[in-house]
């Protein structure tokens, strides 16, 4: 019996739940010179945001044991050449695309959300409400549930597409900014964005990044994005895409069984540039060998306040 | 030159040897890098352990179905890579990067290394040599034992002049000092640190010789998703992203992707900030 691997994000449709996480995979080009990028159920493209940005100065990345710690900045071409000179290659790439949209005030998400309707092949909207390496001031949208709603309501006025709050572990409460989320309108919630962090070179006596603190990926945060997505899944009924060091399909399980409907792959990638093919056999068999039709029905398996829409095995 | 595909292979360690104080040559064998590879690409490789990102490292030597890395231990993953033992399988992907280009028949060149940074110029030397250009090599280092890689270029049949920082072998002094003490040339080359880099860059730029550097950066995916290792080039520089300029954008420069669409750039396009 063969196992149906498609999920559902809200109203979207994805042939698989292993998705490119944004800024990893910056729009498949690069990695379809080694891999089949078709493999991946999205490609969540690099955010966008209103005007084009340089992002911070170098150096930008610093492998750390377990992960890596970067501080990029949101470099980007913005909306305007995005869409003059990028539409066309985001239509060819051979799966659904998931636009990430950045901003640094409510009108700015809003009005870049807004001009990805129509676009060919985009199926959703994620907002990096969340980005830990730019400076906004003090304030971050995914570190007040008041902030969130603003947002997520903002845009869901006037984006045709469904949309996804990207939350941080970043904050004491992640339920009651999941809830506001949720609340507010949003299809999905993805979880988590990268950790803050900071590396010191010891022989200059200074940070290591130009921007001082980083945000850490890689499967150094799994189990913080693990609990997340666990706590997050007990709290709202939309579904959750789950990312944060996931490496291998066991990594995307624990994400599924804590009640994740679809996975994120980022930094996996640069090691592995076939992991995409290799979660989703993973998952199929996991599927498979626990009798269930669909790949569905291994969300919130191990977690019993699972809130969300539990499919049928 | 052909686009040659990239592919992610699994080499077998062939050789380890200690090159002088914490300097190490390993050879792989992988017939498709080693016949693809041009002067200064590099591989992406993947060590088992704790990282989570591949280490980059400059291809050094081919000999047909095998080619050479030459690093220099300075971190975790260098360390680790200078234990492994032959017959270990390791994935690398390459051959990555962009490549020098080789001026015409019977022009004169001059190579211009510091340290570690000779790593491009074996095959660089090899191209010259192929192409009959005429080539002298200027390497330098802090001291003598450090100065590696003379050997193997002068076995090409490369001139060399060498100098170190403390005088224990050559001239006493900088590449930079060897480079102003000899007549002018059609095309200079350059990779080593930083400020070795710059001043090369500014003397070519001044005396309006064309010349090609191979930079150097942390890398993140080695792929030229993540942004991770940009540098400031002439804003229209074709490696340039070519991205608008935001209205209160006052850099008067773009960022370009070094792992990949470079490493190799021109004098004239680098901004040093």
């Amino acid at each position: 019996m063969g196992v149906d691997m498609s999920v559902h994000i809200g109203p979207a449709i994805l042939k698989n739940p292993v998705i490119a996480a944004s800024g990893c995979y910056n729009r498949g080009a690069e990695y379809a010179r080694v891999t089949e990028i078709g493999e991946y159920g999205a490609i969540t493209i690099k955010s966008i945001t209103s005007k084009p940005r340089l992002g911070n100065s170098m150096p930008r990345v610093i492998p750390v044991p377990g992960g890596l710690l970067n501080a990029i900045g949101l470099q980007g071409p913005g909306i305007d050449h995005f869409l003059a000179h990028d539409a066309r290659e985001i239509a060819a790439v051979p799966t659904a695309i998931i636009a990430s949209v950045a901003g640094f005030s409510v009108a700015e998400f809003a009005a870049v959300a807004v001009r990805m309707n129509g676009l060919p092949n985009v199926i959703a909207i994620e907002l990096d409400v969340s980005c830990p390496n730019v400076d906004r001031e003090g304030e971050c949208f995914a570190e007040s549930a008041a902030a969130i709603g603003e947002v997520v309501r903002a845009v869901k006025a006037t984006a045709k597409l469904p949309v996804i709050a990207k939350l941080t572990p970043n904050v004491s409460d992640l339920r009651s900014i999941a809830v506001a989320a949720e609340a507010a309108g949003a299809d999905a919630i993805s979880l988590i964005n990268a950790v803050r962090g900071m590396v010191i070179d010891t022989t200059r006596a200074r940070p290591w990044l130009a921007n001082g603190t980083g945000g850490l990926t890689g499967p150094a945060i799994r189990p913080i994005a693990v609990l997340a997505v666990w706590e997050v899944a007990r709290a709202v009924r939309i579904p959750i895409i789950g990312m944060g060091g996931i490496e291998t399909a066991r990594d995307a399980l624990e994400f599924m069984f804590a009640g994740a409907t679809a996975v994120s792959v980022g930094t996996a990638n640069f090691r592995d540039p076939d992991v995409a093919r290799k979660i989703n056999a993973g998952l199929r068999g996991e599927a498979a060998r626990r009798g269930f039709a669909s790949v569905s029905a291994l969300t919130g398996l191990a977690n019993p306040e699972f809130a969300g829409v539990r499919v049928s095995r | 030159m052909p686009e040659v595909q990239l592919a992610v292979e699994t080499a077998v360690v062939s050789s380890r040897e200690p090159l002088g104080p914490g300097f190490w040559r390993i050879a792989l064998r992988c017939p498709r890098i080693a016949r693809a590879a041009g002067p200064a690409q590099y591989v992406a490789t993947d060590l088992p352990g704790p990282f989570a990102v591949r280490l980059p490292l400059g291809i050094w030597t081919v000999d047909g179905d095998e080619f050479t890395l030459l690093f220099r231990e300075w971190g975790e993953r260098t360390a680790q890579l200078s234990r492994v033992m032959p017959g270990t399988e390791i994935s690398v992907i390459g051959p990555l990067g962009n490549s020098f280009s080789i001026p015409a028949p019977g022009s004169h060149a001059t190579i211009v290394a510091g340290g570690v940074g000779v790593v491009p110029f074996w095959l660089l030397g090899r191209a010259l040599i192929k192409a009959g250009v005429q080539t002298r090599v200027l390497l330098g280092a802090r001291t003598k034992a450090m100065l590696i890689g003379a050997a193997e270029l002068r076995d090409l049949g490369l001139t060399l002049d060498t100098c170190t920082d403390d005088g224990t072998a050559g001239q006493k002094g900088t590449v930079l000092d060897l480079l102003r003490d000899q007549g002018p040339v059609d095309m200079l080359y350059g990779c080593g640190p930083p400020a070795m880099l710059r001043a090369l860059c500014e003397h070519a730029n001044a005396a309006k010789i064309p010349c090609q550097i191979s930079m150097e950066e942390t890398f993140g995916c080695s792929m030229g998703t993540c942004w991770g290792c940009v540098v400031p080039v002439r804003r229209g520089c074709t490696q340039a992203t070519g991205y608008p300029r935001a209205p209160d954008e006052r850099r008067p420069y773009d960022l370009s992707r070094i792992c990949t669409d470079g490493t190799v750039y021109s004098a004239s396009d680098v901004e040093w900030l």
